[in-house]
């Protein structure tokens, strides 16, 4: 049942923005109720800094806005209610009469509605019925309930369309509540079915584990969606290790987990780096084709997730010298990469190395550089390989695992539950950047795992430019793990979406010659 | 000893005493001041941590920095610097007393109320020996449910217990215990 209170959050966050008094308004609010901005920042979480520009005429959005007009409702009604009753001693308070008029426009913007009862206030932010839990608007003797019982339903009956009549100032919620419990299990039980694909998918499989994990921790929060996701995103580490012990059952390789490592791997200092070149990039085109164009900026998704398919060293790295490549074999070579003249208009496949001189690098970066010097593409000589410390590997060591994580993320978007989105990704983000020397994952301990994944990615977001780049596109900037920017259309080279497959569009943008205008989101 | 391990490396092999890589893995995982003594920060986070309280100082005295208050408080105020050799018994009394410190927190987490911690032993590494003499050692793994002994042993900074506690552990790995007495790596969470 739970998934769903989190979808009903979810569409409950979706609507018009919260309703801000203007910027001198806020800072009076403050104020008059003696707070000062350290105390009010702590209490949004946001720095007093952020706080002073808000009140400055800046506009805070999503969530953060809605705890703010929150909380400068509580303030003007308090302050409202504290100047009526105590008949104002003039001489202490000069300054109440003359903002109260323009404060009040903020709490109750639409008196049309017969609220004679006194102490009812209007909730800027809905606050679930005392009587059937839905968002109500009106707040009676401090409780949070419906005012006529054509709105205030339990749950039982047919969900009402529309809740409440909308009044012009209420802010977010006004979507159709959640359906009851009927429709609600049956579609349970569908879902349980899980990927039609999986017909001989055993029924406690991976993928139920991380189900179970969303819906025991939104049952523990009540619901609460953020409480929610932040619990789990705290044990996303332990649990994404739990879950590729659960992956790995009868699997024919172990996960080696404290490997002896040779020093290349290991951290120099307490913050410094290894030796090992992971090949990022971070390229942006030099001279762009004359005249003024439409760049868009694509978002490869859960490029690290496609990463965790890559030739994995199952034991320990054993060394070699100037050996030519094995296919069957993994790990870090020291390589003089070759040389790179399409600068102009492809990114070099090691990135953007400052030094020259041979260097470690991983596996991934070897093949993708294997591949380009290859019949078929004749981009650059071959790497020569000095030194390498490799291992038996294969591509198959986290690929259950991998699966599990792609299914439990197409489900969530599917469904647009945001609380398992977010648990997925922080698995899986965090079980890479952990996996090495990292003090929050002790139980795997393979910085050589960790290079060869985020590389992987790396070389993913390559072979990615070189086809829009080869379709005819111009490939403007790549850059990091997810971040191409291409001129022309796109969307004949890539399918848009939010699959692992597929591209979204982080922003557009007019670039010329000589000027460049962002009209975006901003970069 | 069911294995000829007594001139260890005659032929070419290589690795180190199972004991001492599970003491260095102790080591790594009961962490500590990074910076090294020579380094003024180094000896004053140490001094520091050696004198948070009466307690640890006794310890640090039973553990060999038998100097006077006021030299302590000398180096603490920064009006002298400790000698060499009183670096060295800094440090020495410093990973004593932080291995004694954290040696009941890291038994508790590798009991795990009884169920004990997966141990992985790497064999050695026979790269150097001739062909004709290589054996094969797999990789093993076991299940270590009692570390009390090895704990308080590495504690008490005891090698020779140490290395017998490790030994009647390894036991268990069945009748060719004797391949892993020397190893390239021992891993385990903590």
């Amino acid at each position: 049942m739970s998934d769903f209170d989190a979808i009903d959050s979810l569409l409950d966050a979706v609507g018009p923005q919260a309703e801000l008094p203007p910027g001198h308004v806020r800072r009076e609010l403050r104020e008059r109720a003696r707070l000062s901005k350290a105390q009010v920042a702590r209490a949004l979480g946001v720095s007093p800094s952020t706080l002073s520009g808000w009140e400055n005429g800046r506009d805070p959005s999503g969530e953060i806005r809605t705890k703010y007009a929150y909380l400068l409702d509580g303030l003007n009604t308090k302050l409202a209610t504290a100047t009526t009753t105590e008949t104002a001693p003039a001489a202490e308070q000069p300054v109440t009469s003359s903002t109260a008029p323009t404060a009040t426009p903020l709490s109750s913007p639409d008196l049309c509605q017969d609220d004679d009862a006194d102490d009812v206030e209007r909730l800027v932010v809905p606050e679930p019925c005392v009587l059937c839990g839905l968002p109500a608007g009106q707040r009676v003797a401090g409780f949070a309930q419906h005012l006529t019982p054509a709105d205030c339903r339990p749950t039982a009956t047919k969900a009402p369309t529309a809740v409440l009549a909308p009044p012009a100032g209420q802010p977010t919620a006004q979507t159709p509540k959640t359906p009851p419990r009927t429709p609600r299990t049956t579609r349970a039980t569908e879902r349980s079915k899980g990927p039609a694909r999986h017909a001989f998918q055993e029924p406690s499989g991976p993928v139920d584990q991380i189900r179970e994990a969303v819906q025991g921790a939104l049952a523990e929060h009540g619901g609460d969606v953020d409480a929610a996701t932040t619990a789990l995103v705290k044990r996303a580490i332990p649990d994404a290790m739990r879950l590729l012990d659960e992956t790995r059952k009868g699997a024919r390789y172990d996960v080696i987990a404290h490997p002896w490592i040779p020093d290349i791997l290991k951290k120099q200092t307490a913050r410094g780096s290894d030796q090992i070149w992971e090949a990022r990039p971070k390229w942006t085109r030099h001279e762009l084709p004359p005249g003024r164009h439409q760049v868009t900026a694509l978002d490869i998704n859960g490029a690290y997730l496609s990463a965790l398919k890559t030739h994995l060293p199952l034991g320990r790295l054993e060394h070699s010298t100037s050996q030519p490549h094995d296919r069957r074999r993994s790990g870090v070579h020291l390589i003089t990469p070759p040389e790179w003249e399409h600068e102009a208009v492809l990114p070099n496949p090691i990135g953007q190395r400052d030094e020259p001189g041979p260097l470690w690098i991983t596996e991934p970066t070897l093949r993708l550089l294997l591949r380009l010097s290859g019949p078929k593409h004749q981009l650059c000589a071959p790497p020569q390989i000095h030194e390498s410390y490799t291992s038996g590997a294969t591509e198959n060591l986290l690929e259950k695992f991998r699966i599990a994580l792609k299914d439990a993320r197409d489900t969530a978007i599917e469904q647009g539950d945001t609380v398992t989105l977010e648990y997925v990704k922080a698995m899986y983000s965090k079980f890479v950047s952990t996996m090495g020397e990292s003090n929050y994952n002790r139980e795997l301990y393979r910085p050589d795992w960790m290079h060869l994944i985020r590389s992987q990615a790396f070389a993913n977001l390559w072979l990615k430019a070189l086809k829009a780049h080869d379709e005819g596109l111009a490939v403007v900037r790549a850059m990091g793990t997810d971040e191409l920017h291409v001129i022309g259309d796109w969307r004949r080279v890539f399918a848009e979406g939010r699959g692992v497959t597929e591209v979204k569009v982080k922003n557009t943008y007019t670039t010329g010659s000589d000027t460049a205008q962002h009209t975006g989101e901003g970069e | 000893m069911p294995q000829k391990n007594i001139d260890f490396g005659r032929f070419g092999a290589q690795g180190i005493k199972g004991s001492d890589a599970v003491a260095r893995k102790l080591n790594e995982l009961a962490g500590g001041i990074a910076t090294p003594v020579t380094a003024k920060r180094g000896w004053m986070a140490r001094l520091h941590y050696l004198t948070k309280s009466p307690q640890t100082l006794k310890a640090a005295q039973d553990a060999g920095l038998t100097v006077t208050h006021r030299t302590l408080k000398a180096w603490l105020e920064g009006k002298r610097r400790p000698s060499k050799t009183n670096l060295e018994r800094i440090d020495q009394a410093y990973r004593t007393v932080r291995r004694h410190n954290v040696a009941r927190h890291l038994l508790k987490r590798l009991n795990r109320d009884g169920r004990g911690t997966r141990v992985e032993i790497h064999p050695l590494n026979q790269s150097q020996v001739p062909q004709p003499l290589q054996r094969v050692v797999e990789y093993r793994t076991m299940n270590v449910r009692r570390w009390d002994r090895i704990v308080g042993s590495w504690a008490a900074g005891d090698h020779q217990s140490l290395d017998a506690a490790w030994q009647d552990t390894i036991v268990d790995l069945g009748s060719q215990w004797g391949q892993y007495e020397y190893v390239t790596n021992v891993g385990f969470a903590a």
